[in-house]
């Protein structure tokens, strides 16, 4: 293909978007300086092989949502495919090392490689000045920056064109600060903006074109190339904007001069013996695959065949799995470490305990859920390398997070129920000669219960959905297979409602459980008691 | 602070230890003292109603007979066993059995399993037993068919009986009774009372915080009548309720007949 010069495609540094990314890249600082110093200790005694590469494995994180580069084809969430996963297999190879890919959030990439979750990062990313402060690049594909709007629009001359007009960008990437760079020349002219609107996913991106939202969407041309089938001729490039830094696509390391040497050697020599040119064919990274992007308008309308595949899929189970999974396990872990936390806020006495306590409570009711789960996948390997290590898995991640978020709440609802039950029970049991631990097993839970359980419910379906947060930290739970799925057919509403289905499969069984339960509760109600006897 | 005016207590001519000995004994809420330097002592078998104002201290006098309420200084022994700090909670409350006002009985169990709970759970006793033994004072409480209700199917004076047998099926030496029937209606009052007058003559040691004059008059052996956390009184109820020694015992004895 040819050398076309975009910007920012999607590439997917280090500029994530939004709050999260400024708080990373603050802790990435610490991490760098932290970690720097004991690279090369594994393999220093190859001279071929580069120090990330660790016990015999290159370990490689990517976003698998720019398809051809890196995506998910079949329906195995962790399996990536793609020019880019072809290309780590084929360095893997001369190394002789085996590969591990990891597949992440976009704006997850550089964190996990600054925490030595991985080696290289390779995910369809520009290769950008301002990423080489902080990691080291070497590139190995050329690409270049499209506008595409829909099939029916004329091309356009300049990116001054777009002067007022609204075009999507994917988050986390650098087309969003390149389009500031035009509205300044455009302010200069006394032109009015380009306006932005950043999406979390590519697939997102096209959607916003195709539903006539916005005007033009900014994208890489191998991505369109591969994208033109799915998109059936629905769009077309109006604009490829010479861009002199956005020209190629680049694998990321920590800083390492040497490793670098040996990267880009290693991809000379790909390049040389003729694998890359055949990658290159085989993924149709070519300039005739352009042509194809013509018109075939085909009809819309919902796809039963596609709803009930998915629906029905191997992917979307494992997903739901995952996700009521978590739910669960992170829901009754909080729930049996807030137990003990109301009792204590509930005692009369005034202690040290106490006020840990409140802060705890406060603190992770406090901070956004999001961030909590960031900062113990992102920020804690920085400070504690054992968190690096394989066994802490996005899954325990999500786990210890979410155990730690809900039981802040939970201790609230707890020692609301706690105080619910009349002082006359615990006096009457204490006067009965029972021992404190009876007191609470026999007479005061079975009555806090009651209260704490409708509060409870609500609080496991709002946790059964916050999971899909943790779609962030790589977790492959149903609402990141949903996103895998959709970007790899564009079935936009065919996948997202196979999702509700079972989002709302699963809050529905819990929602009748809970009348189930509530009956065994007739105790408290003078009518259902005598009804229940009779 | 005064010296209490009525030293009772030892030169009495028991053969047997009394039940219950309390030797000085005080209370303190912080600066506030709920029961001052109080010296009686209760014979086995004898029933006591404890009279007096609102905020006298009563349910806190009998209160620290369980140690529910510990008292700061002084003596209370109960059957020889000296009671502080160290005293089996356990073995204490076994022997000492207590009725409240408002019931307390557990809701979440039924009529029986609120009797069987304890008796279980701290005295060991055999499920089968404990049924049997439930049903017994169930019986005897007049409501044998009630056992399988949950509290809130039944009426007040229902489950301030409930909480007699439940009390009672602890088999304790001393009952204590704290305004049993403050929150009954009149003839609910009388069936409570009827129960408390039966217990009376089964011979166990009673203590009872009541407003029930006429049940006073009838079964109590003493009349204690306190205020501001003293004894102001120990005398029979004949000579209580006619011929009442103390000044604040005439009007408070006015003042309920006003009613």
């Amino acid at each position: 293909m040819a050398a076309l010069s975009f910007f920012a495609a999607k590439n997917k540094v280090c500029k994530p978007n939004k709050w999260a990314s400024a708080l990373l890249i603050g802790l990435l600082g610490t991490g760098l300086a932290l970690s720097t110093p004991t690279m090369g200790r594994a393999q220093s005694s190859s001279e071929t092989v580069p120090s990330f590469v660790q016990d015999g494995t290159l370990t490689v994180c990517t976003n698998p949502t720019l398809p051809p580069m890196t995506f998910i084809q079949g329906s195995d969430a962790s399996k990536p495919e793609g020019m880019d996963i072809d290309v780590v297999r084929a360095l893997a190879q001369r190394w002789h090392a085996s590969l591990s890919l990891i597949t992440m959030d976009f704006t997850g990439l550089f964190p996990s490689l600054a925490a030595q979750r991985c080696g290289l990062v390779i995910s369809g990313i520009i290769q950008l000045a301002d990423r080489e402060k902080n990691f080291d690049a070497v590139a190995y594909q050329e690409t270049a920056l499209t506008v595409v709007a829909r099939a029916n629009t004329p091309p356009i001359k300049s990116m001054a064109e777009l002067s007022g007009k609204t075009i999507a960008v994917q988050a986390g990437t650098s087309y969003a600060a390149r389009i500031e760079r035009e509205n300044v020349s455009l302010a200069a002219a006394g032109k009015a903006p380009i306006l932005v609107q950043q999406y979390p996913t590519e697939d997102q991106v096209v959607q916003q074109v195709l539903i006539g939202r916005v005007f033009a969407f900014v994208s890489q041309d191998v991505e369109l190339y591969y994208r033109q089938k799915q998109l059936h001729g629905k769009v077309r490039i109006i604009l490829k904007p010479d861009y002199q830094d956005y020209r190629h696509f680049a694998a990321y390391l920590r800083k390492n001069k040497q490793d670098r040497a040996l990267l880009s050697q290693t991809i000379a020599e790909l390049e040389q013996d003729g694998t890359l040119a055949k990658l290159r064919q085989k993924w149709s990274l070519s300039s005739q695959a352009e042509q194809a992007l013509t018109a075939d308008e085909s009809s819309g309308g919902f796809n039963w065949q596609s709803f009930f595949s998915a629906l029905f899929s191997a992917a979307f189970l494992k997903g739901a799995a995952l996700t009521l999974g978590v739910a669960l396990l992170s829901h009754f872990i909080a729930i049996l470490i807030s137990i003990p936390m109301a009792v204590a806020l509930n005692s009369h006495k005034n202690s040290a305990l106490k006020w840990v306590l409140k802060a705890y409570v406060s603190i992770f009711r406090g901070a956004p859920t999001l961030l909590q789960l960031l900062f113990i996948w992102n920020a804690l390997p920085q400070f504690f390398p054992i968190f690096r290590e394989q066994w802490f898995t996005p899954f325990l991640a999500t786990l210890v997070a979410l155990s730690i978020n809900e039981s802040a709440y939970q201790v609230e609802i707890n020692r609301a129920a706690l105080s619910a039950v009349d002082g006359g029970q615990e006096l009457a049991a204490d006067a009965l000669g029972m021992k404190r631990k009876q007191v609470y097993r026999y007479v005061i839970f079975p009555q806090a219960l009651r209260i704490a359980l409708p509060p409870t419910i609500n609080e496991f379906i709002s946790l059964l959905k916050t999971t899909s947060l943790a779609s962030v930290i790589s977790l492959q739970e149903l609402l990141a297979i949903t996103q895998v799925q959709v970007a790899r057919t564009f079935e936009f509403t065919e996948y997202y409602a196979a999702a509700l289905v079972y989002y709302l499969a699963m809050v529905f069984f819990f929602l009748f459980l809970q009348k189930r339960v509530e009956r065994r509760f007739s105790w408290a109600d003078r009518k259902k008691a005598t009804a229940n006897a009779a | 602070m005064q010296p209490n005016p009525l030293p009772h207590g030892s030169p009495q001519p028991a053969q047997h230890p009394p039940m219950i000995a309390v030797h000085n004994m005080s209370k303190l809420y912080g600066e506030f003292v709920a029961l001052d330097r109080l010296n009686f002592d209760v014979q086995r078998g004898e029933k006591i109603v404890v009279l007096g104002p609102s905020g006298s201290g009563k349910s806190t006098l009998i209160r620290t007979f369980n140690r529910i309420e510990p008292h700061d200084s002084g003596s209370i022994i109960i059957d020889g066993k000296i009671i502080n700090e160290k005293t089996s909670l356990t073995e204490l409350r076994c022997m000492v059995g207590m009725v409240f006002q408002n019931y307390n009985l557990f809701p979440h169990l039924s009529v029986l399993d609120n009797c069987t709970l304890a008796p279980q759970l701290v005295r060991n006793v055999a499920r089968k037993d404990a049924q049997e033994m439930a049903h017994n004072f169930l019986k005897q409480v007049g409501i044998p068919e009630q056992a399988h209700k949950y509290p809130i199917q039944l009426s007040g004076g229902q489950q301030q009986r409930v909480a007699i047998a439940r009390a009672l099926c602890m088999q304790p030496e001393v009952m204590l009774f704290d305004e049993p029937t403050a929150a009954l209606d009149p003839e609910a009052i009388t069936g409570v009372v009827s129960i408390m007058d039966t217990l009376a003559e089964q011979g166990i040691t009673t203590l009872c915080v009541t407003h029930e004059m006429a049940f006073s008059r009838r079964i109590a052996d003493k009349i204690v009548f306190m205020d501001q956390g003293r004894i102001l009184e120990i005398t029979p109820p004949e000579q209580f309720f006619t011929a009442p020694q103390t000044e604040r015992a005439q009007n408070f004895l006015n003042q309920m007949i006003r009613y």
